[in-house]
């Protein structure tokens, strides 16, 4: 029933527009992360959703209802903010009634939806705490319970484990994706970590500079990006793009020569570009293969995690590769190694950056 | 420092020394302009010197200070001072806190604003109060000519010397002058405020008066207690205000103002320094009430 619509949704400040018309449907109970790079609009597209910014053109509407000119409060939205925005001389539990308090909702049902959402983010024991006697984890989980406690429709969180260190953020990401089963309200979730929006998310909205550039399942964004910018920034180590010339092209598949008399086959789902076309070749990391014939290539450096190695390799052009392998290889600086790349899980994209 | 330093390293020692000789031109500059004359206008408290003979003087103990305190005159000057400040604190407050919150906004030119409303403020008190008397003169000023002509008064009215009309009008010129400084330390605090907080609020929906009242009055607390005490202080001690708007008249005289005139005009030096001296206790006094209760309550919370 919540469901979150959007139509050519335009934001401008001044001069410079920084939303260059968004459409967009979330589904009720769906959780949609937003991603990209710093400055691509996801957190100015979240604060649209929010009402604390208003849409220069378009139409918003929450739960079928349009909302272009109802402030915060009346959108039923709640969100998390990625300083918290906790009230500072106030306790944890004051916190979370604040709101409820001056909708003159009565003592004892807030006391219980208090109660509720902090047996919910274990915080029961903290709720006399003023925030700064908080750690940054706990005032986190005060500020997704003050989020719950108004019973939103739908929630909103802008990058809420940004200020978490790296094992505390692991930890809270597993809690927030039961909080998505226990609670089954729609979520937005804006973040720049592409790992949270994976595992998090049920769908993920890629946007670069005011744009969409690509909506879709997790994997299916990693497996069939449509266009350069989403095959390299979804998926860590990012894809390798390498500059290939099309040698062959036949109905459903094209053949690229590689670095070094190889040639590859690629199916495309577009129109072969004729013999000749310079096109970009993308391949993920973990899809480039070590074996005893192959694309030659020397090693430049090796960075050793244990349970897998990245090796930076150098072709016979010189253009340069990330290859993952698993396990701890023994490999060093100056080794040649024989790369070998496989057709269905490369990709090729023309000079606009499209996926063919 | 001798138990402590005996066991302290040779590098504590030594430090504690540097900073000792770094702290030594401040504390004989301090004792010699404010220790020594402070303990002389005690010491002189309980004498009969005159200014004529501040050589030849006899102990009376305590007599300076019982007169005082049998002189309606003193008490009225007391009564002056406390209904100043309480007034001018006030009003200076609530509208610091106006001047403050606007400046805060978002306005187009702000910053030409602000230093606009310094200014009343960085005019010496002196300049701006003979600059008030003229504006309230009886015959010549503006203030009049301005009411006659909107027909609010009917007939000249006498600013500086009607007892009912000078110390209001002391308090305005005190106001006038003293906001600025108010509103510059609250606009300080103001600006140190977190601005997520507001965006929260908005979600929450609270109304923008409960979000002033519940969020932004208490988080400025702190800094808005420094400034009304020491806007508290600089108001027991007001001289020039009132002597150069009224002269020694007795209807806004403070107790500043008292203790001069018996110093200066009857050069009662013992009598004067009593004053002087009950002056300081009572400023002792209420600076460590204010600092007390300001406390108490920022600790309390909401």
């Amino acid at each position: 029933m919540a469901a979150v619509t959007l139509r050519g949704v335009r934001k401008s400040f001044g001069r410079f527009e920084v939303i260059h018309g968004v459409d967009l449907d979330i589904r009720d109970g769906e959780f949609v992360a937003f991603v990209g790079p710093s400055g691509c609009g996801k957190s100015t597209l979240l604060r649209l959703i929010a009402g604390l910014e208003d849409l220069s053109d378009g139409d918003l509407s929450i739960d079928g209802a349009l909302v272009n000119d109802l402030p915060p409060a009346k959108r039923g939205i709640a969100m998390v903010f990625q300083s918290y925005a906790l009230y500072p001389h106030m306790t944890a539990y004051d916190n979370m009634a604040f709101g409820l308090t001056l909708s003159r909702t009565d003592k004892r049902t807030i006391e219980e939806r208090v109660r509720a959402a902090a047996r919910l983010l274990q915080i029961e024991n903290l709720l006399e705490r003023k925030p700064r006697d908080l750690s940054g984890g706990q005032r986190q989980r005060v500020a997704i319970g003050r989020a719950i406690v108004r019973e939103p429709k739908v929630f909103l969180f802008d990058e809420p484990l940004s200020n978490l260190d790296a094992a505390l953020r692991v930890q809270t990401r597993m809690e927030i994706a039961k909080l998505k089963d226990d609670l089954r309200a729609t979520m937005i979730y804006v973040t720049h970590d592409q790992v949270e929006a994976m595992t998090l998310a049920d769908r993920i909205v890629v946007l670069n500079a005011g744009r969409v550039e690509q909506v879709g399942r997790p994997l299916d964004l990693y497996h069939r990006p449509r266009n350069r910018f989403v095959a390299g920034f979804i998926g860590s180590p990012a894809m390798n793009f390498l500059e290939v010339v099309v040698a062959a092209a036949e109905g459903g598949a094209v053949a690229v020569g590689l670095p070094g008399e190889a040639t590859l086959q690629i199916p495309v789902e577009s129109a072969s570009p004729p013999v000749g076309t310079r096109l970009t070749l993308g391949v993920r990391p973990e899809h480039v293969g070590v074996a005893e014939d192959g694309m030659p290539a020397t090693v430049l450096a090796v960075e050793r995690l244990g349970g897998e190695t990245h090796c930076h390799v150098t072709l016979e052009d010189g253009q340069r590769m990330l290859v993952r392998m698993e396990g701890d290889i023994p490999v060093g600086a100056g080794d040649r190694l024989c790369l070998n790349l496989h057709g269905e899980t490369a990709h090729l994209f023309d000079d606009a950056g499209q996926r063919l | 420092m001798s138990g402590a330093g005996a066991r302290a390293s040779g590098l504590t020692r030594q430090r504690r020394r540097s900073a000792w000789l770094f702290l030594l031109p401040m504390l004989v500059v301090l004792a010699a302009v404010a220790g020594w004359p402070l303990a002389r206008t005690v010491y002189y408290s309980f004498t009969d010197a005159t200014l004529a003979t501040l050589d030849a003087y006899a102990r009376v103990g305590l007599d300076n200070y019982l007169w005082l305190m049998r002189d309606p005159v003193w008490w009225r000057a007391v009564w002056n001072t406390v209904l100043f400040t309480v007034v001018s604190v006030s009003l200076e407050t609530a509208l610091g806190l106006v001047v403050a919150l606007t400046l805060n906004a978002h306005l187009p030119g702000r910053g030409l604003l602000r230093a606009a409303v310094l200014i009343p403020w960085a005019i010496p008190t002196v300049v701006s109060a003979q600059m008030w008397g003229w504006m309230f003169h009886d015959l010549y000023g503006v203030v009049n000519a301005a009411l006659l002509g909107l027909g609010v008064i009917a007939q000249p009215q006498a600013w500086t010397a009607d007892p009912h009309l000078a110390l209001p009008v002391v308090i305005a010129v005190d106001v006038w002058k003293s906001t600025p400084f108010m509103a510059l330390l609250i606009l300080a605090a103001l600006q140190m405020l977190p601005q997520d907080i507001y965006e929260a609020a908005r979600v929450d929906g609270v109304h923008p008066v409960k979000v002033f009242f519940r969020i932004t009055l208490p988080l400025i607390r702190p800094a808005l207690m420094v400034a009304v005490l020491f806007r508290t202080l600089d108001a027991l001690r007001v001289f020039d205000l009132m002597y150069v708007l009224t002269g020694n008249s007795r209807s806004t005289m403070s107790m500043s103002v008292y203790a001069r005139q018996y110093l200066i005009d009857f050069q009662d030096v013992g009598y004067g320094s009593a004053a002087a001296t009950l002056l300081v206790l009572i400023l002792a006094l209420a600076t460590v009430a204010a600092i007390t209760l300001g406390r108490v309550r920022f600790e309390a919370g909401r």
